[in-house]
């Protein structure tokens, strides 16, 4: 800040009250801008979060007025055999899919960086999964795992190759199930990985990669050394980014298998979906959802310190 | 002559315009407002014509009343999510076409208007429900909507199939699954039977058309809560999980959407399958594009073969889950007696018979004058003469009580199909699924209000 | 193996993941009922149809949906741009009392999972009249939207150098003209990225769209294709053909901006 340079006592008053001024005036532009963000906000999601909160607190059945039943709801759904199955499968299929798409990210991170001619070419054409529409992908996984004979891709070809007599009903077992949802969660989301990382791999001193070969490390060691390391910050901020999306995941569960077989791969989000609109029970079905919050507060909040310390 | 006949027929109109007066503070169909508007709802099916001709024939109204109709659609499965964003926005149509337990559940909500004296008026002009029906339409003795068909489901079957392999057409489930073994060559990908316990009407709806049939309810009459820790049950549970554990099905049959047992069927992968008409509408369909010669001689042959047989009988009798379709007026509405008008109008039997000859075959009239006038287009062959039963076999969701909210959420809450899931991918016994599934149950009769 | 190798193995496998279901929906949009039914010409479908797009367009609401979508996306855009950007300059160039708070609390809120909010705001929404119209979108999906752009933006706003902001500034220009004359034409890239991420999850969602709007003129893409799905049949090839078409635009528009896009996107998390 370019201050008028003047000095003694009454020039750092002098200076102290400008300075204090141009804050004022700062904050107040701070607030004008951030006035349509504000609205939005407390409008649209704290007050309905609030009304959430006190919708968890009553029995709201569709059609009729809610009544206060203090914590009834969560009571139910801790002792819910299907919740905790819901849990489980929540949590396979977070983990199981962002990771995956994190060594997927970087091996394609690393294959695009040796690409010198038309790496954007390529970067761009590996983006596609992730632009699609999420309906459309989860149908076309379905119908990739499909075991109805000639519509199922891994069938057609397994069955044609002579590898299979019979097809396999692969998203008929929970665990296939499962495996299915994850796959089409992956393969939408790991170019999203894969081209943060390479734009990480770009922000790696090439001076480390160099001397490392000076001094006759080899390539996994290099990789592990100085790649790794290089891209944390980027791993962290994409992988907490897709830790909430993907436990949040509504829209491939509910097209693929609508939580089946049974409740192998029903997730907070359908179940929810479920309870309210199903059986019509608004205050479990808002209750299923809150149970998720304050593990991502505090995975957030965590992160978000993360990401501070390393700016400053 | 001429008097006398005359004279009776102002008899008996001054008779039933008494009648009328005194039942109602306002005559039954006064003259429709000319420019009155009203919404109609319909429940869209995989027929496209059939839902053509239903708004045609609103249209006629429409026309023929000064009157303008808007017909907006829902399908099976946006069905519940349509209704409630509704009620609770308050944005109800007029007319809304209800399926089997939403009369039950809207009215317990007070979203319906008391049709009990409109029902008895029109009662001459589009005659009577069988009483299994007509349960549907009322809470207690007051009626909410009134009742015109039933989507039924059959037992479709390959009949070369089953004389190559010299088997009998079953007519019980325990004939079924014995005919399943009998047809069975995994060998050549040809299965005995493709019958999946999903999250559509082919699964909870078979399921329960075994239980009835098996004499086993999860309410009694009364419509209260019933256990179903009974031997009966635990016949049901052995027949549902069976033919999973006998190898009798595709691998993938647990995870079929609703029309993974239609494709399967038709491609002839498996021998028996419930379904509702579409698999025949999706043969005489296929046949009316065939291509050339030998295609269109493939599908004739494919349309003679099968057939479908009335659902399967249990040990306590014959009993059919269907979707029952009828009209409700909603309390929204601004002017209730014209929807009733229109209501009458799509009801009348020469209405009726006029949407039927699009449809299929997938509509059970319900009402006695329709069936009478339809009898003619149900002769068309077998398939059709048994289609046009429906509604003899009909069992309403919560037999043998009424279909109460508790019974309609019994069946949205997937537990009628869940249960022998548990059996067949989770490995339970089935003691613990029938537990497991009882105490599910009883917690929602025990939670529910209204 | 060279790396040269290894590189070229690791593309082609990467081109196949990436395509095969692509060319598989294609190939599927080709075929008739028949040929899917009965499972003839598996891979490349003969004879070629085009009868499940002019069957979109003719027998279903194709068109309209794709209006909606259309529609919607970019009211939404617009807002967001706005509101993001306005929010975004704010924190990344102003300095005021609880500025990280802020900025913590805009990545908390992106957070706040559609899936819970839904009842309550189907609520509110209903209050308003909203719902059962687009505008219950136009209202609902900035939710989501704002957030992950002004965070996005915050990241870009702070990569740009400021000398020419404090240059204005010294001039005597206001805030308001720093913003509007100097930044925003340098971040260009940022509000490009910005924007189409708006506009994709806009596209995409579905989810809102199922519960707030029922009336058959207001339904969008996602939900439209979730429809093609009535009763018994489900019409795969149509389903495939809607697929295809409502891909081909977004993947257009993104061939032209993907460099921009991946600038802008890369900036907010790689810089921090």
């Amino acid at each position: 800040m370019a201050l008028p340079h003047t000095v003694g006592i009454p020039a750092v008053r002098a200076r102290a009250s400008l300075w204090r001024r141009a804050r004022t005036r700062e904050t107040t532009t701070a607030l004008l801008f951030l006035l349509p963000l504000f609205v939005l906000v407390v409008a649209l999601i704290v007050y309905p979060v609030y009304r959430a909160v006190w919708l968890s607190l009553t029995d709201k059945l569709v059609g009729y007025p809610e009544r206060f039943v203090g914590l009834r709801n969560y009571a139910y759904l801790a002792q819910d055999d299907t919740f905790h199955a819901v849990i489980r499968n929540s949590a396979v299929f977070t983990v199981g899919s962002v990771g995956l798409k994190v060594v997927t990210g970087v091996l394609m991170a690393l294959v695009l960086n040796n690409v010198i001619r038309g790496r954007n070419f390529f970067r761009g054409l590996f983006l596609l999964p992730w632009i699609t529409s999420t309906v459309i992908i989860a149908l076309t996984w379905r119908w990739m795992f499909d075991a109805f004979p000639g519509r199922g891709f891994f069938n057609s070809v397994l069955l044609d190759a002579g590898l299979l007599r019979r097809p396999i009903a692969f998203m008929a077992t929970p665990e296939g199930a499962m495996m299915a949802v994850i796959v089409a969660n992956w393969w939408r989301g790991f170019p999203f990985f894969g081209v943060s990382f390479l734009a990480g791999l770009a922000s790696i001193p090439r001076e480390l990669y160099e001397a490392a070969s000076v001094d006759g490390a080899s390539a996994w060691r290099r990789f592990w050394h100085i790649t790794l390391p290089g891209l944390k910050h980027v791993m962290i901020v994409t992988t907490l980014l897709s830790f909430i999306l993907t436990i949040n995941d509504f829209n491939i569960v509910y097209v693929m298998t609508r939580g089946g077989p049974g409740t192998a791969t029903q997730v907070f989000a359908t179940y929810s979906y479920q309870v309210a609109f199903g059986q019509l029970r608004w205050g479990r079905g808002v209750t299923i959802c809150l149970f998720v919050v304050p593990i991502l507060v505090l995975g957030i909040v965590m992160i978000s310190r993360y990401l501070l310390r390393d700016r400053k | 002559m001429l008097d006398s006949r005359i004279s009776r027929r102002s008899l008996l109109a001054g008779a039933v315009g008494t009648s009328a007066l005194l039942t109602l503070p306002r005559p039954a169909f006064p003259a429709v407002k000319k420019g009155t508007s009203l919404k109609l709802w319909i429940l869209k099916t995989y027929v496209e014509p059939t839902n053509k001709a239903i708004e045609a024939s609103a249209q006629r109204w429409a026309q023929k009343n000064g009157a303008s109709v808007t017909v907006e659609y829902f399908t099976f499965e946006d069905m519940q999510t349509k209704y409630v964003a509704a009620i609770e926005s308050n944005s109800t149509p007029d007319i809304g076409q209800l399926e089997t337990s939403a009369p039950a559940r809207f009215a317990g909500m007070g979203q319906l208007i008391d049709l009990t004296t409109f029902a008895r008026q029109i009662e001459g002009q589009v005659g009577k429900a069988p009483a299994s029906v007509t349960a549907v339409t009322k809470v207690g003795d007051k009626v909410y909507s009134l009742p015109w068909y039933v989507m039924g489901a059959f037992w479709y079957v390959w009949r070369d199939v089953f004389e190559k392999a010299k088997v009998k057409m079953p007519t019980t489930f325990e004939e079924a699954r014995q005919a399943a073994a009998a047809l069975n060559r995994p060998k050549d990908n040809f299965y005995g039977m493709g019958q999946s316990w999903n999250r559509t009407s082919d699964g909870y709806g078979v399921m329960q058309s075994l239980m009835y049939s098996h004499g086993v309810g999860w309410a009694g009459k009364d419509g209260k809560y019933k256990s179903i820790k009974t031997p009966a049950m635990q016949n049901v549970m052995k027949w549902a999980t069976d033919i999973y554990k006998d190898g009798v099905q595709p691998a993938d049959t647990l995870t079929w959407t609703g029309s993974g047992n239609n494709e399967n069927f038709i491609a002839k992968n498996i021998a028996q399958t419930s379904n509702g008409p579409s698999i025949t509408f999706a043969l005489e369909n296929a046949l009316a594009k065939a291509t050339d010669a030998k295609d269109r001689k493939a599908k004739e042959e494919a349309l003679a073969n099968h057939v479908a047989l009335p659902h399967p009988a249990g040990p306590d009798g014959r009993r059919m889950w269907a979707i029952a379709m009828s009209f409700g007026i909603f309390k929204t509405s601004k002017d209730p007696e014209a929807a009733m008008s229109l209501i009458a109008h799509l009801l009348s039997p020469e209405e009726t018979v006029t949407v039927m000859k699009d449809s299929y075959g997938q509509f059970g009239p319900v009402l006695d004058k329709a069936r009478a006038a339809s009898k003619d287009y149900f002769n068309k062959n077998e398939n059709y003469r048994t289609f046009g039963r429906a509604a003899e076999w009909f069992a309403p969701t919560g037999w043998p009580g009424p279909t109460t909210a508790a019974a309609a959420e019994v069946q949205a809450s997937n537990v009628l199909t869940d249960a022998p899931a548990k059996v067949i991918v989770d490995k339970w016994s089935v003691d613990q699924a029938i537990e497991w599934e009882d105490k599910k149950i009883k917690e929602i009769y025990d939670t529910l209000r209204g | 193996m060279t790396t040269k190798a290894l590189t070229l193995a690791g593309l082609a496998l990467f081109l196949l993941v990436i395509l095969v279901p692509f060319w598989w929906i294609a190939s599927m949009s080709f075929k008739t009922y028949e040929q899917i039914q009965f499972a003839t010409s598996i891979y490349v479908p003969n004879p070629f149809t085009w009868e499940n797009y002019t069957g979109l367009w003719t027998e279903t609401r194709f068109p309209l949906w794709l209006r909606n979508s259309l529609v919607t996306a970019l009211v939404v855009t617009a807002t967001t741009t706005v509101v993001a950007s306005l929010g975004g300059y704010a924190v990344a160039r102003l300095r005021f009392p609880g500025r990280e708070s802020v900025a913590s609390l805009i990545l908390i809120l992106y957070l706040i999972p559609p899936a819970l909010l839904f009842i309550p705001l189907y609520r509110v929404l209903a209050e308003l009249g909203a719902t059962n119209h687009l505008s219950a979108l136009f209202l609902s999906y900035p939710t989501f939207t704002v957030p992950f752009c002004t965070w996005l933006l915050i990241g870009f706003f702070k990569a740009l150098p400021d000398e020419l902001e404090e240059a204005a500034l010294i001039d005597g220009a206001g805030r308001v003209t720093a913003f509007w004359r100097v930044l925003l034409p340098l971040a260009a890239p940022g509000l490009v990225a910005s924007a189409i991420f708006a506009f994709t999850l806009s596209w995409n969602e579905f989810l809102y769209a199922l519960v707030f709007i029922q009336d058959e003129q207001a339904i969008t893409v996602p939900v439209g294709l979730n429809l093609l799905i009535y009763g018994d049949v489900f019409h795969w090839g149509q389903l495939m053909a809607a697929s295809v078409i409502t891909t081909i635009p977004v993947v257009a528009l993104y061939v032209f901006i993907h460099r921009w896009m991946v600038e802008g996107l890369v900036a907010g998390s790689v810089k921090g």
